[in-house]
């Protein structure tokens, strides 16, 4: 049986993951915090993430360059990842370097610098680095599907430029004592680290945490409308040989019943290598390197999304291949042979996903963070198992609905438009942004 | 037991069908041993047990890559490494990737300019799954159409996606171009798109019959499995297929750069960027592991001097790298720069080479050394995570460097390279005067004015020339 990490209580009742592993002399650890940018303000988008940049950025004793400095010192390496519904501090270091890391690490939580100078350096290079992006068609592709998907709720709010010069050092020190808490932190630990070790290490970073009676709260936190008919944006970039498309609905939380039933339905669709999408854009007509479909998993319904990246004078008929199957998909669903296939590769192939200890704490910790039941990781297996063609077919039915799709193409618009508005049928609405707009 | 099973297996050294095996040494990879054995036909096989996992991985590496190739049939390694994908004589073509998703394996292939490996990992009870398809692969693979058409159309869209239209794939290529003559790195290993649309199913056979052989072809396998079926299964399955007469090495030796190279490209992006290239060390040359500690000093991370310098100091660069090629043969020490904002080409150039000047002239510090190196060792242990990564390691330093440890025996050169050893390398490989500068220049274009795109489409020129102090010479 694959070893998983122990659920241990900590101190203050906060809950402590350990995986002990000594096959390599390396320790990694989680430090989770149930918040995220959802909590970001209004008009101060992008909040949360200089939190997290900013922890990295300097202690009350060491500026930034000596706190870099100290960490490639130790064999470590640090960092603060921000998402929608979560905040983590990922850390791994050389086993025999673990105490001083853990100091440093008590340091970065505990008396974090916010320096003012800091900050203006850090927003100019956020900006500068929006600007960089452009130069990356998918990244393109996915923020301009990120408002098409999810304009109007939390998934769809993003910095923008007015958004990050508001950010104030207030601002951070604020939202640091209001988010990065004792009362919402879970900590995991795997390695070359035994569980007693462990627990007073969790201990040290716990006393060092702010500490509050309002902890944030996503009791709030609604599903999004989705898309709202069929609209196609495109993303108007010169000089594009080739074209970047998303096409996205609303699909399932990982709390609704039929998540596994959907997520079966995908994998069939466009999970694997030998896909339906794969088999028809790739194999049979060689119209793009890759052809895929995924379910987001997130703490309420997020998106059913396929990708695929067609040469310029492909897209239009690549995308209308591409509904056509997904209608299909609906209207005829899965056969029984297909799930068996699946099934058989989603059971074995979550060896991989699971193969070392560090990937072990982070399925734990994302479950936890995510408010999945304790159980989801092993649950998944035999919810696997127990999907059928009838409920597989049924969760296609349920939850996916081409008629209200979003699909964004980032490409050259003069000489990809006529054609996708020829070849999508039922558009309602067709826009063109230009990709080097905010 | 086992070791009894196992003289049935292996001899010292015979062809005798009874003792297929000759185990050619055990080699130390860090606190565990990789078994080595050859058949009678060539074929090498390295074998580490590790437990960890109920996992095995299995990559099949072949002593051929880009670097063979001749002009006018570029990408053709690469172009046949998809193609080992399709059908064989025994599989139609979509079953192998059927088989191995069904067994719930992940697998995948690359191709470079040394090498191209293949490999599976898999749940550990379907081992011999990945030695029945890949001793098919290698002994009975079917090339025709409309297979080798539509996997050109898959190459291409690769390739738009990774070069066309991917601005730091299309500087790469244009370094390499640029910086190399005579030697075959000069051709990227994606291939240019006309020798991908050109390729017929005989180039695939020819190339096929010459170099995927088991005499030239090493099989690694790391993971959860016992050593006598690993030995049985893979004599069995590879045991008949008949080695190759394989080429002789021809390949043009690059003579030395004495002169600044340059080329540019004009694209549709907000900034400046600029790719440096100087001629590097070969992966087995001593001089490597000092060249990528000197590497680590300067770029690695945002404590090292370069990005110090450039983006917190100065703020003149918004991202930068450096990396020194893990080439066979010589290759190159890349660096690229990112300008922030209106800043230029030429302020970056100017400040990176005051701040290569003074590692020639003063000693890097101890504690920048010591930084260096332990990156250099953590990043070295993140590999070794998991049965993949050790097999990857192990199989990539035994195809380049003929030594399966070779990962190991760089961490220990790592350690006891100096600073003087730093500034040695410094001097030795940052010639000013013998360098490859790629520039990519902004075109002004914008969504807004897509109609003056014609005239500055693939405005891309390449020119030798001598280069002044931080002067811009480009044009």
């Amino acid at each position: 049986m694959t070893p998983a990490p122990k659920l241990l209580d900590a101190v203050g009742g906060r809950p402590l993951f350990v995986e002990t592993s000594r096959t390599l002399p390396l320790v990694s650890f989680a430090i989770g915090f149930e918040t995220g940018s959802y909590f970001d303000p209004v008009g101060k988008e992008g909040l949360m993430r200089f939190v997290g940049r900013l922890l990295r950025r300097g202690t009350k004793r060491l500026d930034a360059k000596a706190l870099e400095a100290t960490i490639d010192r130790l064999g470590a390496e640090l960092s603060v990842e921000v998402s929608h519904a979560n905040v983590t501090v990922h850390g791994q270091v050389i086993r025999r370097n673990l105490e001083p890391f853990v100091a440093l690490v008590a340091e970065v939580l505990g008396e974090p610098a916010f320096d003012a100078e800091e900050l203006e350096r850090l927003r100019k290079k956020v900006l500068a680095e929006r600007i960089e992006a452009r130069d990356n068609d998918r990244s393109l592709a996915q923020n301009a599907f990120r408002t098409a998907m999810f304009e109007g709720h939390s998934y769809g709010r993003k910095a923008t430029e007015a958004s990050i010069v508001a950010i104030t050092q207030p601002d951070i020190a604020g939202h640091f004592r209001a988010s990065i808490l004792r009362e919402n932190v879970v900590f995991g630990f795997s390695g070359d680290v035994d569980a007693d070790s462990a627990r007073k290490i969790a201990e040290t970073w716990l006393a060092v945490l702010p500490s509050s009676n309002v902890k944030p709260s996503f009791a709030d936190l609604r599903d999004p409308e989705g898309p709202k008919g069929r609209t196609l944006v495109i993303v108007d970039k010169p000089e594009r040989t080739q074209t970047q498309i998303l096409f996205g609905t609303l699909g399932t939380s990982g709390h609704d019943e039929d998540h596994i039933p959907l997520l079966v339905g995908t994998a069939i669709f466009g999970g694997t290598f030998t896909s339906r999408l794969m088999r028809e854009v790739r194999s049979k007509r060689g119209w793009s390197y890759g052809a895929s479909a995924r379910l987001n998993v997130e703490r309420v319904r997020h998106g059913f999304t396929m990708w695929t990246f067609p040469a310029a004078k492909d897209a239009a008929a690549c995308a209308e291949l591409e509904i056509d199957l997904l209608e299909k998909l609906i209207a005829k669903g899965v056969t029984p042979k297909e799930v068996g296939f699946v099934k058989s590769y989603l059971t074995r192939s979550h060896a991989f996903e699971i193969d070392t200890p560090s990937k072990r704490l982070h399925q734990t910790l994302d479950t936890y963070l995510l408010g999945l039941p304790v159980d989801y990781p092993t649950r998944y297996l035999s919810e696997v198992a127990a999907t059928t063609h009838t409920t597989a077919n049924a969760a296609l039915v349920k939850r996916i609905d081409p008629k209200n799709m979003a699909i964004v193409v980032v490409g050259t618009a003069k000489d990809i438009r006529a054609d996708l508005e020829a070849k999508i049928s039922g558009l309602e609405r067709v826009s063109v942004v230009p990709f080097d707009a905010e | 037991m086992e070791k009894r099973l196992l003289s049935a297996l292996v001899a010292a050294n015979s062809a005798n069908p009874e003792h297929p095996w000759t185990h050619t040494g055990d080699v130390p990879f860090g606190t565990d041993a990789v078994r080595t054995f050859r058949l009678a036909n060539g074929l090498r096989l390295l074998l580490l047990v590790d437990k960890q996992a109920p996992t095995v991985s299995y990559f099949t590496w072949f002593r051929v890559g880009s670097r063979h190739e001749k002009p006018g049939k570029t990408g053709l390694s690469h172009l046949f490494e998809h193609l080992m994908f399709n059908e064989t004589e025994g599989l139609p073509a979509g079953t192998f990737d059927k088989k191995l998703e069904a067994a719930g394996a992940e697998t995948n292939a690359a191709t470079w300019v040394d090498w191209t490996y293949y490999y599976e990992s898999l749940p550990k009870d379907r081992f011999g799954l990945a030695v029945t398809l890949e001793s098919e692969r290698m002994g009975r693979l079917v090339l025709r159409e409309p297979q080798v058409t539509s996997e050109k159309e898959v190459v291409a869209n690769e390739r738009r996606y990774s070069v066309e239209d991917n601005l730091e794939g299309s500087a790469s290529e244009l370094l390499y171009k640029t910086a190399f003559d005579a030697h075959p790195y000069h051709a990227p290993t994606i291939g240019w798109m006309a020798d991908i649309e050109g390729f017929t199913p005989e180039d695939c056979k020819g190339f096929y019959e010459t170099y995927y052989a088991p005499n030239n072809a090493t099989i690694v396998v790391v993971g959860d499995v016992s050593e006598r079926d690993v030995l049985t299964k893979v004599a069995k399955a590879y045991g008949p297929i008949a080695s190759s007469e394989l080429p002789e090495e021809d390949t043009m030796p690059e003579p030395p750069q004495t002169a600044v190279k340059e080329a540019s490209l004009s694209r549709p992006t907000a900034t400046e960027k600029v790719l440096v290239g100087y001629k590097g060390p070969s992966l087995g040359d001593p001089e490597h592991a000092v060249l990528t500690v000197l590497n680590e000093i300067l770029f690695g991370g945002r404590a090292s001097r370069v990005y110090d310098r450039l983006v917190v100091r100065d703020e003149i660069a918004s991202d930068l790298r450096g990396w020194v090629s893990t080439f066979r043969d010589p290759g190159l020490y890349e660096i690229f720069l990112t300008a922030r904002g209106q800043h230029t080409r030429a302020e970056l150039l100017a400040t990176l080479d005051e701040e290569l000047e003074t590692v020639k002239h003063e000693l890097v510090t101890v504690d920048e050394l010591e930084r260096a190196k332990a990156r250099l060792e953590l990043g070295l242990l993140q590999t070794l995570d998991t049965a993949a990564g050790k097999a990857e390691q192990i199989g990539f330093y035994d195809t380049v460097l003929g030594d399966p440890r070779g990962a190991f025996a760089r961490l220990e050169a790592y350690l006891r390279v100096t600073r003087g050893d730093v500034r040695t390398a410094a001097r030795r490989w940052l010639p000013r005067g013998a360098r490859t500068l790629i520039h990519v220049i902004p075109n002004g274009e914008t969504a807004a004015d897509p109609d003056e795109a014609d005239d500055a489409e693939g405005a891309e020129d390449t020119a030798d020339g001598a280069e002044a102090d931080g002067e811009e010479v480009a044009s």
